[in-house]
């Protein structure tokens, strides 16, 4: 046991008594109240996320987290900017350094646990601070001695608040009052909410040929309906270039029943118990054994990029060597200000914006698509070492539940796991990343990624509620 | 995910396991079978615990800290949303009472 990384957990031990903590459920909460539960967090995490902050002054010109946003469930200039960056990086923090082992955790002991969960919440709360000063400080919301010392604490306090806020629903999710984690709840919502409000946002936008509305599915009725050329409608509708039109709709439905049904593609090792003769169980591997993590992981890579470059970019706009890293301009139609790539490194990683524009720089959508591929295999063969999901952690839990695969012996069951899981890992991660190059070719709404990750966390919201369901129809049956 | 087995012990450690790995990708389930299951008041998916889900759980041991009751939390942050309210509200009187 390294005795360093014991001292540094706990280290954090002073500061717990003051977190907040959510009891857990010490009763099993019926399902209706877990829909509840749900359902009002839910409700508190939209209004916070359309109700502005307070005392900013301008929320406008280019975002350099326009690419994590859709990750990070956050929307600018409201209570929700911060969004669940604090939870997740501090996730990521405390996981990669507990995978690497520099802090030393033994998790048979209860203590131990609780600590790595204090510590995990404690960086949390220190990231929301600190995001929160950073992003006042820097000037987001205007210059600070415009916004005045008592307009800055202000919304300082704000967004801690809201910060300390997110954590707690995310708790009262996890702690069994509610279904499935904040956080997933939260990027699902923020990208749902985003479709629907391209699909049918009843805005117009005058962009020098009359008013169009921006909902794809209004502007074709209202094409239809008041031109007269009925053809002519129609093509506009489906075809327009500057906002979203029925084709992108389309493609998206298209990418999300193509990744529910690649969900269900599973290999099932059968594995029988040693101790109690005839149990019998399946253990399913996932071809998206990793779901959707190697996306988050390769998009919150390429925004870090993409941020940097961005800055050094607007600062040092001559230099040789950020031109190599990127160049950024601003977007022909774009009213808010915001800065695309158009050269260097960082243009060769986005996404192509349509087919034509495949056809125009193929080796672009090449060199992106390789990345993508490339990427997404690495990050979910990395990660199931990092998250403890690789075959030998997989073969120590079943020896541990004294679970062999019938027909092989003990000592190969790791062999036996070695055969799928890397390969379901690296395939499946690469399959994720193709998806998301399908779903970025064909415009999908709300960028590939936004899509690949609402419609995994959707599939797993469904799949417990099935399982919500069974367990209760269980619980009926065994008492009735 | 329908319950195969015949027995009703088989049926639950397979309903377990098959229903559990596929919501919850699979190292979560077996961590969390020794635990007790369904006696525990609290269904702990435990540390190394899903693969996709160990970015999405991280509160789900105890740990000591001022406990607060759901009740509280959702009170809280109503509390928030209508602070922030009030604070525009009151942001408006203001500018309109300065600028009259």
């Amino acid at each position: 046991m390294a005795g360093g990384g014991f001292r540094l957990l706990h280290l954090v031990r002073p500061f717990l008594s003051v977190l907040p903590e959510v009891q857990s459920a010490d009763r099993r909460v019926p399902f209706k109240e877990k829909m509840l539960y749900t359902g009002i967090a839910l409700f508190v995490f939209l209004v916070c996320s359309q109700l502005p902050l307070y005392g900013i002054h301008s929320a406008t010109g280019s975002d350099p987290f326009y690419w994590l946003r859709v990750i990070l469930a956050s929307n600018r200039g409201t209570c929700m900017e911060l969004g669940i960056t604090p939870i997740v990086t501090s996730g990521l923090i405390v996981q990669l350094l507990h995978g690497s082992k520099i802090i030393e955790v033994d998790n048979s002991v209860k203590e131990d646990r609780a600590l790595l969960t204090g510590a995990q919440k404690l960086l949390g709360v220190l990231i929301t601070i600190g995001e929160a000063v950073a992003y006042v400080l820097s000037g987001m919301y205007g210059d600070v001695r415009d916004l005045g010392a008592g307009n800055a604490i202000l919304i300082i306090v704000q967004l801690f608040f809201a910060g300390i806020i997110v954590i707690c629903l995310d708790e009262l999710l996890q702690k069994g009052y509610g279904l499935g984690s904040g956080i997933s709840l939260f990027i699902a919502t923020n990208i749902c909410e985003n479709i629907v409000w391209k699909a049918f946002s009843p805005t117009t936008i005058n962009a020098g040929r009359g008013a169009e509305f921006e909902g794809a599915i209004i502007a074709l009725f209202h094409l239809l309906i008041t031109r007269t050329d009925k053809v002519r409608a129609l093509k506009e509708a489906f075809y327009r270039q500057n906002l979203p039109n029925v084709t992108n709709l389309l493609a998206t439905v298209l990418v999300f029943l193509i990744v529910i049904y690649f969900q269900g593609f599973k290999v099932v090792l059968p594995v029988r118990s040693k101790s109690a003769r005839g149990q019998q169980g399946s253990y399913p591997i996932k071809l998206f054994y990793t779901s959707n993590m190697p996306i988050i992981l390769q998009s919150a890579l390429v925004s870090n990029l993409y941020f940097i470059s961005q800055l050094l970019y607007k600062r040092y706009p001559t230099f040789f060597l950020v031109n190599l890293l990127g160049k950024w301009q601003e977007h022909e139609y774009s009213t808010s200000g915001q800065l695309i790539p158009v050269g260097g490194l960082v243009y060769y990683l986005s996404a192509p914006t349509s087919l034509a524009d495949i056809a125009v720089h193929p080796f672009h959508a090449l060199f992106y698509i390789t990345f993508m591929l490339t990427a997404c295999a690495l990050f979910s063969k990395t990660w199931i070492e990092v998250s403890g999901s690789s075959a030998r952690d997989v073969a120590k839990q079943l020896k541990e539940q004294q679970m062999v695969i019938p027909g092989h012996r003990e000592s190969n069951l790791q062999k036996e796991l070695n055969r799928y899981i890397p390969t379901a890992a690296a395939f499946g991660g690469m399959c994720i990343g193709a998806l998301t190059v399908v779903a970025d070719f064909m415009g999908a709404i709300g960028s590939g990624t936004g899509i690949l990750l609402a419609v995994t966390i959707i599939y797993q919201y469904f799949e417990m509620y099935e399982k919500e369901k069974a367990s209760e129809a269980g619980m009926f049956g065994f008492f009735g | 995910m329908p319950p195969k087995g015949s027995s009703s012990q088989a049926s639950s450690l397979v309903r377990r396991g098959s229903g559990a790995a596929t919501a919850a990708p699979p190292a979560g389930t077996l961590a969390s079978r020794p635990s007790g299951g369904a006696k525990g008041p609290r269904r702990r998916s435990g540390y190394g615990g899903a693969v996709s889900s160990s970015l999405m759980r991280f509160y789900t041991d105890d740990a000591p800290g001022l406990k607060i009751s759901p009740t509280v939390v959702l009170v809280m942050s109503v509390a928030f949303i209508g602070f922030v309210t009030l604070l525009h509200v009151f942001g408006k009187l203001y500018a309109y009472r300065k600028g009259a």
